[in-house]
């Protein structure tokens, strides 16, 4: 796995993009994502659509990498950590994260985070409604409460489509960045790509296997 | 013989028609004869020559005759494509049963149906049943459904040539299965127009060794008139999908001289544009005037229906949603609007006009753009040569059969080794393997490949009975909601804000309007107020601009019988014969094709290059139909990105393709013959399969039919998002982590059987090998490219590392959307 990075600056904090879906955010020493959909292959499994399990392996296998390469002490997951109702792939992520001594993990609720308080401190997660960290707040979806301060969220799956000469078209998964607000790709590559919303200005930091490219 | 000659039964029926001034037709008496002797078979008889009561009187006629051999319950089952069809076929049915006094009860159910008459009709069936493949298989998929037609007698399939060669053909030959295993005596009756496989269509439907299989055909001739409009001058013709609104003035005599017009357009979308247009021209129009496509509430077009029928509409713009049915007696002119891709489509719309046996049938051919004439000039060649389109069945559809399978799993349950046998006794599934029925067992119980990684899954379990079941009931739930194997695109439903539905809108369309835009649907203007729940709703609208949707299903390929013809007529544009109005007509636009490009001779093939700020093009025309055009095109596209990595979008239409480019193409007079070479073309063809998207698309179809994607239902609540997921993400998913998945293997046979059509391919480049290349180098676009330029589908191709090209997109001053 090829960990590309680019440093970009808000409100005097340096936060580290990568190609794989995730900031690093080196003063707190925390991976931000968001968005991991844990639970949705066996979701469809129990609704008799059968899905490979490789997809959360794979998923999971990239988070260790990134963990270990930075060696984040804290994972801060803006929402929608867990996909559905609790099952097998719930248990293979406390298997998962047991393999790291002390790897704090807190979890913004997004709306597909449904498992009671009980499962979550089974879990050992901390789980926040939005989570003040100066100069941001974390949480699951954008919203207009918070005018004054930056947030950093997650919900969109965004996307980037680019049209070139000849008619060319290409859809990237990306990080959008506007004056007030940061939305981060979807972790999961179980996920669809939109590319409808964007914020107004935001700029987006589009990424493939081996590169980030930035579209303003 | 004789015997059945002085029946009772036949002497009641030939009354009856004597009463009403009629005398059966030859063949209809012929189907009541072999009936009688114990014959299943195929009818083969145009629309309007009294096909229905061959088939359904036959049964009456051996009921009057023996009713001891009849139990209370289902008699006969009507399997027809369409819903429409239904009601007024029942109407026709029960009339006939009053009069003669028999005791029957005619019953329709479909999709439209409402509970209480189903839950009715499931304690106590009617004698006659009218449904849909799509409605069979739901009701297989109900518990104890055998009760129901252990008894039945005969089965009829009426418009089998639209079932043949689609998946729902498949759906009508397993259901076909199904029945004869609950009721093993059953005769089964398929009614058919003219195609160009009859044979063929007749061993699909009626595979069955233990079956005595008849064919009868009615003599009987339709008298057809084609008449093409043309324009004043050719220049007002307006190119590809734009409607030639101009010819207005052209159509609203020819509405004011007849009774009643049915005016034919290809797409939902040209239909509310001409309805728009055509009450624009003549106000006073209004209320005399309607349109008709499957996206209208069910109730208006009821409406609309009966008002043909009683001759109080004088015109009704439609879509192929008129091409069935019974007779609309007042109906004595056909218009079609653009070209209808295919002769038998062709025939069968002008069959609309004249219904009755002895009537002239009449059609008016409106093009939407110059190079239509050439069809139209094709379609009469072809028509005089009585050359009719195969219709090629379906095999081997592995998404058709999990869905069977996990039907019957929910219904009654199954036994594997007897399923197996009985399914491979239907043609579809002939060459089924014992591996391949393995795979499809282990997909519905087990998931897929390896055991551990579906653990949870447990849609299909083994039961202590030894049969397989489906024991979860919102597994049995989601499966009865997923049941057919008509794909449509995610449709939202379309109400007024006040309450009120209109009609059904794809999401594709609705997600590119804001609120407080204006579009058209069943010709009102509407204003977008919001989505809810899979529901648009929209307020009246004064807007006088508004954008008319667009459909994406509903364009047809050019058939490959049609393209053949045109190659021929197009080298004849030249110098056209004194007879042939249409090529006379286009001979100015021939002309400068041939003067600033060259028209392709029947011996030659054309190239053309062009440079524009779009980027670099090239055209080639095989007139081979779109389909072909669309494999031929990436074929061109992996072949010339051998000589160098490049980035294509891929346009076709029916007569040939645009390879676009940002790079210049590598292309001359030197290397042109190599890459149309013959050598090594399946090898290469396969490989630009597997580069190409086709699979992908293909997939969608094969995702839903399989249960693999959840379709969501327009205008519900429960949309069941925590399911949802595209065809497209688990195509890329199976590919990745199960190659060998047969669903998957299933999307590039696909590609290979229904686009490919190797044989037509090898062909073409048989000829194309023979012929002399002609590379012609454009300042502009001609007028064979030009309609490529404006509309057509497109795809992308791409050998390029994924880098570089962005790079070079943002330096092209790249645009976001």
């Amino acid at each position: 796995m090829n960990i590309v990075t680019e440093h970009i600056t808000i409100k005097n904090e340096v936060l580290t993009l990568t190609n794989q879906r995730a900031i690093y955010w080196d003063s707190q020493k925390a991976l931000i994502l968001s968005d991991v959909h844990i639970g949705k292959t066996a979701h469809f499994r129990r609704h008799g659509i059968p899905m490979p399990d490789d997809i959360l392996q794979k998923d999971l296998e990239r988070l260790q990498q990134l963990v270990t390469h930075f060696k984040a002490e804290q994972l801060l997951i803006v929402g929608d950590l867990f996909h559905a109702e609790f099952n097998i792939d719930m248990s293979t992520f406390k298997n998962w994260h047991s393999q790291f001594e002390d790897l704090q993990l807190v979890l913004i609720r997004g709306n597909h985070d449904s498992l009671s308080k009980r499962l979550m401190d089974d879990f050992n997660i901390r789980v926040e409604t939005a989570l003040v960290s100066e100069p941001f707040i974390f949480i699951h979806e954008h919203s207009a409460k918070y005018p004054e301060t930056f947030t950093i969220s997650g919900h969109t799956h965004p996307g980037v489509l680019i049209k070139g000469k000849g008619k060319q078209k290409l859809k990237l998964p990306c990080y959008q960045v506007a004056s007030n607000q940061l939305i981060l790709p979807a972790f999961s590559l179980f996920t669809g790509l939109n590319t409808k919303s964007k914020p107004d200005g935001a700029v987006c930091y589009a990424f493939t296997d081996s590169s980030i490219f930035k579209f303003e | 013989m004789s015997q059945f000659r002085d029946s009772d039964g036949l002497s009641i029926i030939n009354n009856w028609m004597a009463e009403k001034g009629h005398a059966p037709f030859p063949f209809q008496l012929q189907t009541w004869q072999r009936y009688a002797n114990g014959y299943s078979g195929m009818v083969i008889a145009p629309t309007g020559f009294g096909k229905t009561f061959s088939v359904f009187l036959a049964v009456v006629i051996d009921y009057l005759n023996e009713p001891k051999k009849y139990p209370t319950g289902l008699k006969l089952l009507w399997i027809s494509p369409l819903r429409s069809l239904a009601k007024d076929l029942a109407k026709a049915m029960t009339e006939a049963v009053d009069d003669i006094g028999l005791d029957w009860s005619v019953q329709v159910r479909n999709g439209d149906t409402p509970t209480a008459t189903r839950r009715k009709q499931e304690r106590l069936m009617p004698d006659v049943l009218l449904t849909t493949p799509e409605t069979m298989h739901l009701l297989f998929s109900q518990k104890k459904n055998s009760r129901w037609f252990k008894n039945i007698k005969c089965v009829a399939v009426d418009e089998w040539h639209e079932l043949l060669g689609n998946k729902r053909g498949v759906l009508t030959e397993l259901a076909i299965s199904q029945l004869r295993h609950y009721a093993p005596k059953l005769r089964v009756w398929g009614i058919t127009a003219t195609i160009g496989n009859l044979e063929e269509a007749k061993s699909v439907l009626l595979p069955h060794r233990d079956l005595k299989v008849t064919q009868i055909t009615a003599k009987q001739k339709k008298k057809l008139d084609i008449i093409s409009v043309l324009p004043d001058e050719i220049e007002v013709l307006p190119w590809a999908g734009h409607l030639g609104a101009k010819m207005v003035d052209k159509i609203l005599p020819i509405i004011a001289s007849n009774t009643t017009t049915l005016i034919f357009t290809n797409t939902r979308g040209q239909a509310e544009l001409w309805y728009q247009v055509l009450l624009n021209a003549q106000p006073d129009l209004a209320g005399l005037l309607a349109i008709h496509h499957g996206s209208i509430d069910k109730k208006l077009r009821n409406w609309i229906e009966d008002n043909i029928a009683s001759g109080y509409l004088k015109a009704v713009v439609c879509t192929s949603s008129l091409d069935l049915g019974v007779d609309f007696k007042p109906v004595d002119c056909v218009i079609q609007i653009g070209s209808v891709k295919g002769i038998a489509r062709f025939m069968q719309r002008a069959g609309r006009s004249g219904h009755s046996p002895f009537e002239r049938s009449k059609i008016y051919f409106v093009p939407t753009h110059s190079l239509e004439l050439v069809e139209v000039s094709a379609l009469k060649e072809a028509i005089k040569d009585k050359q009719m389109e195969s219709r090629d069945p379906m095999v081997l559809t592995i998404d058709v059969l999990v869905q069977f399978m996990v039907t019957l799993a929910v219904g009654e349950g199954f036994d594997a080794e007897e399923l197996f046998k009985r399914v491979k006794s239907v043609y579809a599934f002939h060459y089924l393997t014992e591996d391949d029925w393995r795979w499809c067992l282990q997909f519905i119980t087990k998931g897929g490949k390896t055991l551990s990684s579906y653990e949870e899954f447990h849609k299909v379990v083994l039961d202590d009975d030894g049969t397989y079941k489906v024991k979860s009931r919102r597994i049995s739930m989601l499966h009865r909601m997923n049941i057919g194997a008509i794909v449509s695109e995610v449709n939202l439903k379309v109400k007024y804000f006040s309450g009120g539905y209109i009609g059904m809108i794809e999401e594709f369309f609705v997600s590119k309007l804001k609120p407080g835009e204006s579009f058209i649907l069943a010709g009102r203007v509407l204003e977008l107020v919001q989505i809810k729940d899979m529901t648009v709703l929209v307020r009246r609208s004064k807007a006088k601009k508004a954008v008319s949707p667009s459909w994406l299903g509903g364009r047809l390929p050019l058939t490959s019988h049609l393209s053949h013809y045109l190659r021929l007529k197009l080298s004849d544009a030249l110098e056209p014969g004194r007879l042939e109005r249409e090529l006379r007509f286009l001979n100015p636009l021939v002309s400068r094709q041939d003067s600033h490009s060259h028209i392709p001779k029947a011996d030659e093939f054309l190239v053309e290059l062009i440079e524009t700020k779009d980027g670099h093009h090239l055209f080639m025309y095989p007139f081979e139909g779109r389909l072909v055009h669309e494999v031929f095109s990436a074929l061109m596209a992996y072949r010339i990105s051998k000589l160098k990595p490049l980035t294509f979008t891929i346009a076709m239409n029916d007569y040939g393709f645009e390879l676009l480019s940002d790079q210049p193409i590598p292309i001359s007079k030197e290397n042109i013959e190599a890459l149309l070479s013959k050598e090594s073309l399946m090898d290469d063809v396969i490989a630009s399969i597997n580069a190409s998207e086709m699979a992908s698309r293909k997939f969608r179809d094969i995702a839903v039919i399989a249960g693999l994607v959840v379709q969501s239902q327009p205008g519900t609540r429960k949309n069941n998002k925590s399911l949802q997921s595209s065809s497209g993400l688990i195509f890329r998913v199976l590919e990745d982590y199960e190659p060998d998945n047969l669903l998957l293997r299933q999307a590039y046979t696909e590609v290979f059987n229904q686009q490919l059509e190797e044989a037509r391919l090898q062909k073409a480049f048989e000829r194309i090998s023979n012929s002399k290349i002609i590379v012609k180098r454009a300042k502009s676009f001609t007028p064979l490219s030009f309609p490529l330029k404006v509309d057509s589908l497109r795809g992308t191709m791409s050998n390029e590392n994924l880098d570089k090209r962005i790079q070079r997109i943002k330096e092209q001053a790249f645009k976001i959307d």
